[in-house]
């Protein structure tokens, strides 16, 4: 039986055509020219465009500086072979959850104050909602240094890259160079360039982030995220299709800082293209400061979770006790049911959909096909999620499917197809079709041939792609909350909510209910991906 | 200058794999060694460059004209290495390639010094083209002059020959002999093939983890 030569139809009617129909749309709407001036007439519009492009821009080149610097730290170390698994585990907490216990630690009345400041009453302190956004960036920096970290490893120690780059670093030295002016010279220029596109995503991602900026980020103003986000949840039509109009200024935003940072590349490249070349250079790497950037990156992770979980089971925390009162069930028996299978249902659905129609397009279209895949997933990722939500919401009310099932899935499918052929195309297409072949001569149907040969090969790759979609499925809060049109509520929707109020142990509750269930998909994947013939 | 290996001894897991053993290589000398794959040679090489690792060991003493060197790290023991590969860097071009290495000066007589060495491989055009688009011929000459404009004490050869035809082959051997003899720079050269030893050189061959005349 053939598995089917249908493969690129699926994809086509559930994914390409309502993304491509949803930036379409956005685009018709967003032409009108009453919406475009009432957008850029609000007084927060100027401050929130150049505070996004600010906790955007700072949070990507931090966190790509400490990427490098870890690893430069690690490469070449036997700690180097573990960096998936360390920032797969880092991975797996859900930003929005990280977000909500990272709060917690520096807020006012947070951990940090209890632990060093005491007194009666919490500091007054401007940690969190800061005015220049510095929270904000401290939280995009803590969860995208591991992402970066783990997309500079895909580069440097998959295949013949590894043994290349290992070479090279020997030539470099033997010609002078000490390990410091070797990643300068040889190893960052040709790892960047592979990693561009990720660090775009980081990027854009920081920019027109909604659900960090609500929970973190600054109020006075806000991100220009927060504004659009604003006005596409206003009751009147007016305002809303302000919000549709600044969905497309966003993109505008993006594009022009975008351009701004390639003249000032190409600007910077003969000075730095002269400085690759300036003669051997005895710089070291300074092996001490990246082990102190991987503890302290370790030590905060371990000090968000301890304190959701410590707080979830704490329903009074008065200032300043660290921990008073003892430990109750209370706010997870508050914690409402439909959420939950919500959400862990749509995650679920999304992630096994996405999965099985990518690989419904591997095996029936050719390689040289998977460049339009590509492309697409990259718009799907790199264009703000706001304009693309926002272009579904409108597409999406149109056909009547806002408020439905149907809708909910559909726009969590959008990011969760886009990862999975992402983390898949590489170990999918590269595996040696020589052995399906071999099963097919032994008389195997393709079926057959795929479920008992390519799969268990394919294993681990195949359960990372469902535990990367599942957790993507999982942490959707624009789309979800456009979508769900108040019919339905999800765990992001609840955690945001909650986390404007006061109930800290309530909010901490969600925060780790929406990042267990991630946890344990990469978990899970991770146990079941050992090879059990070796 | 030459280059002195006083009582090397290389291990795996502990366990002795060569040696200990001396060698002197006068300057423009090429000491060939050759043996079975697996008997080290390769790990010598790195032992004397500064680069082992583990589970490889070394201990013994590697002296450039004199001079104790072997407590630097690689990239202070000033000694060129060709590999199998010609490792060129991908993002440079042919002369950026060729700079990477010339010692720090005033950066004019650093530019005229990789003129000059690009005319000595006969690419004085090809200073602004990339690594891909040579042949493999002219890739191993610009290769072993990178080598050469650092200004190396010593030269380690890693078979660097192995991945040319026959032809190609021995055009490469006479070219980067005459080059070191010109510069008087001493050689060890590890190979599986006799016909790459330096006509009228010493070679050696590791046996039973002892260095031997071949």
């Amino acid at each position: 039986m053939r598995l089917s030569r249908a493969g690129p139809l699926p994809i086509a009617v559930l994914w390409a055509l309502p993304l491509l129909a949803a930036l379409a749309t956005v685009l018709v709407m967003a032409a009108s020219h009453e919406s475009l001036i009432g957008f850029v007439a609000q007084p927060q519009v100027n401050g929130g465009i150049l505070l996004a492009v600010w906790t955007g821009t700072a949070s990507t080149l931090i966190a790509l500086t400490f990427a490098v610097a870890i690893a430069m730290t690690l490469h070449g170390t036997r700690f180097w072979q573990h960096v998936p698994l360390i920032t797969g585990a880092a991975l797996a907490l859900p930003h929005l959850a990280f977000a909500i216990g990272f709060g917690l630690l520096i807020m006012p009345s947070g951990v940090v104050a209890r632990v060093l400041v005491g007194g009666d009453a919490p500091p007054q302190w401007v940690t969190t909602q800061d005015q220049y956004g510095l929270s904000l960036i401290a939280v995009l920096v803590l969860k995208e240094v591991p992402f970066l970290l783990l997309m500079l490893w895909n580069t440097m120690a998959q295949g013949d890259a590894a043994q290349r780059f290992a070479a090279e670093v020997k030539a470099a030295r033997s010609l002078g160079h000490g390990m410091g002016s070797v990643w300068i010279r040889v190893l960052l220029p040709q790892v960047l360039r592979r990693t561009l596109w990720p660090a775009v995503i980081v990027w854009v991602y920081g920019v027109t982030v909604v659900d960090l900026a609500l929970v973190i980020g600054p109020t006075q103003p806000p991100t220009i995220g927060a504004v659009i986000w604003s006005n596409l949840n206003d009751a009147d039509a007016g305002i809303n299709s302000r919000g549709v109009a600044g969905a497309v200024v966003i993109v505008a935003v993006v594009v022009a800082a975008a351009v701004f940072a390639w003249i000032g590349g190409k600007m910077a490249g003969p000075a730095w293209r002269a400085s690759m070349t300036r003669g051997p250079s005895p710089l070291p790497v300074s092996r001490a400061s990246g082990h102190i950037l991987t503890a302290a990156l370790l030590l905060i992770y371990a000090a968000v979770l301890a304190v959701l979980v410590l707080l979830s089971f704490t329903p009074r925390w008065p200032y300043p006790s660290l921990f008073e009162g003892g430990l109750s069930l209370a706010p997870w028996q508050r914690l409402e049911a439909s959420p939950v299978v919500l959400s862990i249902g749509l995650a679920l659905v999304t992630s096994l959909a996405a999965v099985a129609m990518v690989v419904l397009w591997f095996e029936s279209v050719r390689q040289s096909g998977d460049r339009l895949l590509l492309g697409l997933a990259i718009a799907a990722l790199a264009l703000p999620p706001l304009t693309v939500a926002a272009g579904q919401y409108q597409l999406f009310l149109r056909v009547g499917l806002t408020g439905t099932h149907a809708g909910l899935f559909l726009v969590h499918l959008t990011p969760v197809l886009a990862y999975a052929f992402i983390v898949l195309s590489g170990p999918y297409r590269s595996f040696d079709d020589r052995i399906s072949a071999t099963a097919r001569s032994l008389g195997a149907s393709q079926l057959r041939s795929w479920c008992q040969v390519k799969a268990p090969l394919l294993k681990a790759p195949l359960l990372t792609s469902l535990a990367v979609g599942f957790s993507v499925g999982l942490v959707q809060f624009v789309p979800a909350q456009l979508i769900a049109a108040g019919r339905f509520s999800t765990l992001p929707m609840e955690a945001v909510t909650l986390s404007s109020g006061g109930n800290r142990s309530l909010t901490a509750a969600y925060a780790l209910a929406l990042a267990l269930p991630a946890l344990a998909a990469f978990a899970l994947s991770a146990f079941f991906s050992r090879p059990r013939w070796r | 200058m030459a280059l002195e290996l006083m009582n090397i001894g290389i291990t795996l897991h502990g366990v002795a794999l060569i040696g200990p053993f001396s060698l002197n290589v006068a300057a423009g000398e090429i000491v060939t060694i050759m043996g079975p794959s697996g008997c080290g040679k390769s790990s010598l090489l790195a032992y004397v460059a500064g680069d082992i690792g583990s589970p490889l060991g070394g201990t013994g003493r590697v002296m450039i004209g004199g001079e104790d060197v072997s407590r630097l790290p690689l990239e202070r023991r000033n000694i060129g290495r060709l590999f199998q590969d010609d490792l060129l860097f991908p993002h440079m071009t042919v002369a950026e390639n060729l700079m990477f290495g010339v010692p720090r000066g005033p950066r004019a007589e650093r530019e005229a010094m990789v003129q000059t060495g690009l005319r000595r491989i006969g690419m004085e055009d090809f200073g602004n083209r990339p690594p891909h688009t040579l042949s493999g011929g002219q890739r191993a000459r610009v290769s072993l002059m990178r080598a050469l404009l650092a200004k190396p004490r010593a030269v380690l050869l890693d078979e660097p020959f192995n991945k040319f035809d026959a032809g190609l082959r021995r055009q490469m051997r006479g070219y980067v002999y005459a080059h070191l003899a010109e510069r008087r720079v001493p050689g060890l050269l590890v190979s599986h093939e006799i016909a790459d030893a330096p006509s009228g050189g010493r070679v050696l061959t590791i046996r039973n983890g002892e260095l031997q005349d071949a």
